[in-house]
């Protein structure tokens, strides 16, 4: 399991490997705090990367959740970067979770759409 | 953190030892009552927790295997598989393997994979057929892991539900409690579990969770609400449901309702027949509602294991520590007091004495830490007794009496190997065969007693037969033909049943009803002195044996009453000392060089130390009789003066003075100078031997 922050393009990308359990929660939480604190008086915001997570705890997602409800109460983006393995949106799905913490991205959606249409 | 893994993994390894040991006891108890359902929820309870600590702490072969146990133990719940001696055996040639997986790290020997293989076949074999007798829709399913929790959850959803059986239906509110998460549990691993036994439907509420600054990132903020659907065939009791979440229902509110049956009622069983609109009305209503009261009355108890709550597991080499340093604690206290009483000085006297009250306070309670009752060490003996009693054709009865009874850990762990010895040797040698009682004129069973009980400083462990009893004139003819006693010697019973505890006694020819009394004998003599403990036969022909054991009730710290002999200064454990009185001059006088004295019109004789040292320098006028208490009534200890009481730090005297009985340690005192605990009941013994050695001529060794 891992937790990173790669900083190398705005807004930033948080990328979730492996199991992401108790055991780096507070490291995730360090990191949203870290990428919805503002900066140069203006609010920022992260992708969220999850295609290579394999599972995830009920802190994980409680921490998604909170920062996403936060994000868009402020306007900024925090959105998931890439798809969301099915392995993982079933095991979520069957724990009660109505839907997966988080939104694709805007982008992310687009280029999606895009390419089922070109498939189609 | 690879640390605080390997101290779970020891954990759970005590945990599982201790699981074991009362699964062991369950089940032969279960094979003598029957199928009690108490006693097949606790088989079950415990599998169950090992299987789930196991899997927990990554003994995962270990959790896969019991997972199958357990399995069979569910059908025994659930009444569809009957509690025969076929599967008591197979679940303890099972534990064996469990005991295996559970060690195979501590160093000890692997589980075979082959008798994994084979006890796992035979238990599906049983459980095939109740399956095949007794219920039809999961005989139907072909796939053999149908028969397990995961399997009945696939055939409900495959066959049960989409053909329109009959479900009862739970309502569950789980409410993770904040540390469930740190306590290494997962909600959604329960969610998962649970959804093995029928359709769940589940529905997280996230309104808990508070914004990201103020969320502790461990703790568990989500509540679900659950509804689990369950076929008829795959009933789920409320048990079933609780057993879930057994290892964090204190870390958890927990609220289960039955609704009763839901669905089609055209194959509806008796609870469906009796279904109203109010369903907290029908039988399985009534079970949720004594669930909850139950709840309301032990609000964080957890099932099944009632008796620890409120307790605290903590290594024993933690406990030991402790006691060394109150032990190195007492010592100084002791130097403490004896300078405070040198300087005079009132206000460091008081300090003084406060310190030594509180000393005597901690050392109390730390030696209380270590007092473990006798009962784990005792029923382990039932399997000894049922696979010896199988092995030797012999139908034995294993019964046990104050297993409550409290004994430090030290002395406990090795009271193991003297007890498996005399019970051996109490079902090899000592109990008849069914027919040879039977024509004795005995009932066919036999029974082997164990029994402890409190004796002042000391415990009494009495292991005993109502077997053929020992040959008194065989014993007695062996010893003189291995020179231990003198053709023609008056030998007591005592004397004489006490040969048999010499090396290789038996071994050397078969003697009726003898041989093999002497076989492991000699271990058990050396044990039970090295823990400064004493043994005694006794033993009727024809009438059985009892072997009695009395073991001091700690090896580390004691209450002492200081004595001098001469110039040594030596302790006298308090416990064993009932009274002090004077001895003058006079009273050795007029007793006409007799060794007694009168004690309010009693005749109490005494052993006078100083003889018994040999101390040469003159006594003083008037000496003290120290009178104690041993097996043969009271008896006086003569000393020299009594300086008063202390608390005794025990320490060992090292191999070299292992053959001094009278001396069970020796201790350092205040002022730097060392003691020797004497060891009353030996001391008397030993004058008595000595007397009545004079009297007749030697025993022994050889003449």
């Amino acid at each position: 399991m891992s937790v990173r922050f790669d900083r190398s393009e705005a807004p930033g990308t948080i990328r979730l490997e492996g199991d992401i359990d108790v055991g780096c929660a507070a490291e995730l939480k360090a990191l949203l705090e870290e990428a919805m604190a503002p900066r140069d008086g203006r609010q920022r915001g992260a992708r969220i990367a999850v295609a290579t997570a394999t599972g995830m705890d009920v802190t994980a997602v409680q921490l998604l959740w909170a920062a996403e409800r936060e994000a868009q109460a402020a306007g900024m983006v925090l959105a998931l970067e890439g798809p969301v393995p099915e392995m993982l949106r079933t095991a979520l799905r069957e724990a009660g979770f109505q839907r997966f913490p988080l939104a694709p991205h805007a982008q992310d959606d687009a280029d999606d759409g895009a390419q089922r249409g070109s498939q189609g | 953190m690879a640390n605080e893994a390997e101290s779970f993994r020891l954990a759970f390894r005590e945990e599982a030892r201790e699981l074991l040991v009362e699964l062991e006891s369950c089940l032969l108890e279960l094979n003598e009552k029957g199928g009690d359902g108490e006693l097949v929820a606790r088989v079950f309870r415990a599998l169950h927790t090992i299987k789930g600590s196991g899997a927990m702490f990554g003994f995962d072969a270990l959790a896969a295997f019991t997972h199958k146990l357990e399995n069979a133990f569910d059908e025994v719940r659930q009444g569809r598989l009957g509690m025969t001696p076929q599967l008591v055996d197979l679940t303890l040639a099972a534990l064996d393997q469990i005991r295996a997986m559970v060690e195979q790290e501590a160093g000890e020997a692997a589980a075979d994979p082959a008798r994994c293989a084979a006890i796992l076949e035979g238990v599906s074999a049983l459980t095939g057929e109740a399956h095949r007798g007794n219920a039809p829709a999961a005989a139907e399913d072909s796939d053999s892991g149908a028969r397990d929790r995961g399997g009945a959850t696939a055939a409900s959803k495959a066959g049960g539900f989409e053909s329109g059986a009959t479900a009862q239906v739970w309502r569950i509110l789980f409410t993770p409690g904040p540390d469930l998460m740190r306590n290494g549990a997962d909600p959604l691993l329960l969610l998962r579990e649970l959804g093995q036994m029928g359709r769940l439907t589940a529905e997280a509420s996230m309104e808990g969770i508070p914004p990201l600054r103020k969320l502790e990132p461990e703790r568990c903020y989500v509540r679900w609400k659950l509804r689990l659907e369950t076929t008829a065939g795959a009933k789920v009791s409320l048990d079933a449901i609780r057993d879930v979440f057994i290892f964090v229902e204190d870390a958890c509110t927990l609220e289960i309702e039955c609704e009763g049956t839901a669905g089609r009622t055209a194959e509806a069983g008796p609870e469906a027949e009796a279904k109203t609109d109010a369903g907290l009305k029908q039988p399985a209503g009534d079970v949720s509602a004594r669930a909850l009261e139950e709840k309301r009355k032990n609000p964080g108890r957890r099932e099944g294991d009632r008796e620890n709550a409120g307790s605290l597991r903590v290594p024993a080499a933690r406990l030991d520590q402790l006691v060394d340093l109150v032990g190195e604690l007492v010592t100084v206290q002791a130097r403490l007091t004896a300078l405070a009483a040198r300087s005079e000085d009132a206000a460091v006297l008081a300090v003084g004495e406060e310190i030594e009250r509180l000393t005597s306070a901690l050392r109390e309670n730390s030696m209380t830490l270590r007092m473990v009752p006798v009962r784990a060490t005792f029923e382990r003996f039932r399997r000894l007794v049922h696979d010896l009693g199988r092995d030797l054709g012999k139908n034995v009865e294993l019964t046990i009496e104050g297993a409550e009874t409290e004994l430090d850990k030290t002395v406990i762990d090795q009271l193991g190997d003297p007890l498996m010895h005399l019970i051996r040797n109490s079902m090899d040698h000592g109990v008849e065969t069914p027919e040879v009682r039977a024509g004795a004129g005995k009932g066919r069973g036999a029974t082997i007693h164990l029994a402890a009980r409190h004796a002042g400083a000391s415990v009494l462990i009495e292991v005993s037969d109502d077997g053929a009893g020992i040959d008194r004139e065989a014993v007695r003819a062996r010893a003189i033909e291995r020179g231990l006693a003198c053709e023609g010697a008056a030998l007591t019973d005592s004397e004489i049943f006490g040969f048999i505890f010499q090396p290789g006694f038996s071994t050397a020819r078969e003697v009726t009803d003898l041989s093999g009394r002497g076989v492991g004998m000699d271990v058990v003599r050396q044990r039970v002195e090295s823990l400064r403990g004493t043994i005694e036969v006794s033993s009727r022909r024809g009438q059985g044996t009892t072997v009695t054991l009395r073991l001091p009730l700690t090896l580390a710290i004691i209450d002492g009453l200081l004595v001098t002999v001469g110039d040594g200064s030596y302790v006298l454990p308090l416990s064993s000392t009932l009274e002090c009185i004077e001895l003058t001059r006079e009273d050795i006088a007029a007793a006409n060089g007799k060794h007694v004295a009168y004690v309010r019109g009693e005749m109490v004789p005494y052993v006078r130390l100083r003889e018994t040292f040999g101390v040469r320098s003159e006594a003083p006028g008037r000496e003290q009789i120290m009178v104690v208490e041993n097996d043969g009534g009271r008896c006086g200890l003569v000393v020299d003066r009594v300086l008063g009481d202390c608390q005794t730090v025990i320490r060992n005297l090292g191999s070299l003075y292992r053959h001094v009985q009278s001396v069970s340690g020796a201790t350092i005192l205040g002022d730097g100078t060392v003691a020797l605990i004497l060891d009353p009941q030996r001391l008397v013994q030993e004058a008595m031997r000595t007397k009545a050695q004079e009297g007749r001529g030697r025993v022994s060794p050889p003449c």
